[in-house]
């Protein structure tokens, strides 16, 4: 029965790596560029998805993805350039870091504001 | 009492906006690339001829992203058909093995003007595809009007029909 017990978890265990083992294979010249690639495909979202990075999807659109992620970093692009790639095509939609611009100060602003808000109330009501 | 209020209030509004995130049909929202110029590009037809984004630039044409390995592209072959009499269509043949594309060709009828082959799917990423079918209408070299998923009646009138 243990030994039963035993494989399922090992089974379980090793499900990650079955799935990652289906997608596509990427070899890079140094540490940097794979940390670069792991992170930016962490950033960008899978247009196809309802949710999740196309690093945790294997929808064709998020391999697709991975790959152009992949040639940029060895062509050497930088992540800005990368991610405005992206963003060309899919829009801000795909991006999980937006930019600090004009137009999403509402998004990085918003939640300070309703904060300070909701704080100033509250005490307001307590005095 | 007043910060019940308040608080209702602003409670209120940002489940609206989050309702009306939900209800909007993603695929039918203003897509980027609309506005945009044709991407760049130069490639083979599935018939082996040279083709660039040259060819868009003095056309009217509705640019349908298909496979044969793709059920809704079959779903919606007889309504592009239809349209096919009064509008140039330019397919692009979406990963997918040239055999196969011919294939299904011959079976379901070819009214397509002309078929980009586009087996890594690169064209298609600078168009901002998500998978297939999706269908572009592209004016003088200019990117109006894109829908994701199948083409129709209500969706050719609604996004496509008023641009042209």
């Amino acid at each position: 029965m243990h030994l039963i017990f035993k494989i399922i978890g090992v089974t379980l265990l090793m499900l990650p790596q079955l799935v990652f083992s289906q997608s596509q294979e990427f070899i890079f010249e140094n540490e940097e560029m794979e940390s670069r690639f792991y992170a930016l495909t962490n950033e960008i979202r899978c247009p196809k998805c309802t949710s999740g990075s196309i690093a945790s999807s294997n929808a064709p659109i998020a391999e697709d993805l991975k790959r152009k992620v992949y040639e940029q970093i060895l062509s050497g692009k930088t992540n800005d350039e990368i991610k405005a790639y992206i963003v060309d095509r899919y829009g801000e939609f795909a991006d999980y870091r937006p930019s600090f611009d004009s137009w999403n100060l509402f998004l990085w602003l918003g939640p300070g504001f309703f904060l300070l808000i909701f704080g100033y109330l509250f005490f307001r009501q307590q005095n | 009492m007043q910060l019940i209020k308040i608080s209702s209030l602003i409670l209120l509004s940002i489940f609206f906006v989050f309702l009306g995130g939900i209800i909007l049909d993603g695929n039918e929202s203003e897509s980027v690339i609309s506005g945009k110029p044709f991407p760049v590009f130069q490639q083979k037809t599935l018939d082996g001829k040279d083709i660039s984004n040259k060819y868009f630039s003095d056309k009217t044409v509705l640019v349908n992203i298909w496979a044969s390995w793709c059920i809704t592209c079959l779903v919606e072959h007889p309504f592009l058909e239809s349209l096919a009499e009064d509008i140039n269509i330019v397919g692009v043949n979406y990963k997918d093995d040239p055999k196969n594309a011919s294939d299904w060709l011959t079976k379901h009828g070819n009214f397509f003007t002309v078929n980009i082959h586009d087996p890594q799917g690169n064209l298609a990423i600078d168009l901002g595809v998500t998978g297939a079918p999706e269908s572009f209408l592209v004016v003088n070299g200019k990117i109006v009007s894109h829908i994701i998923g199948e083409m129709n009646q209500r969706k050719w009138e609604q996004h496509f029909a008023p641009n042209l």
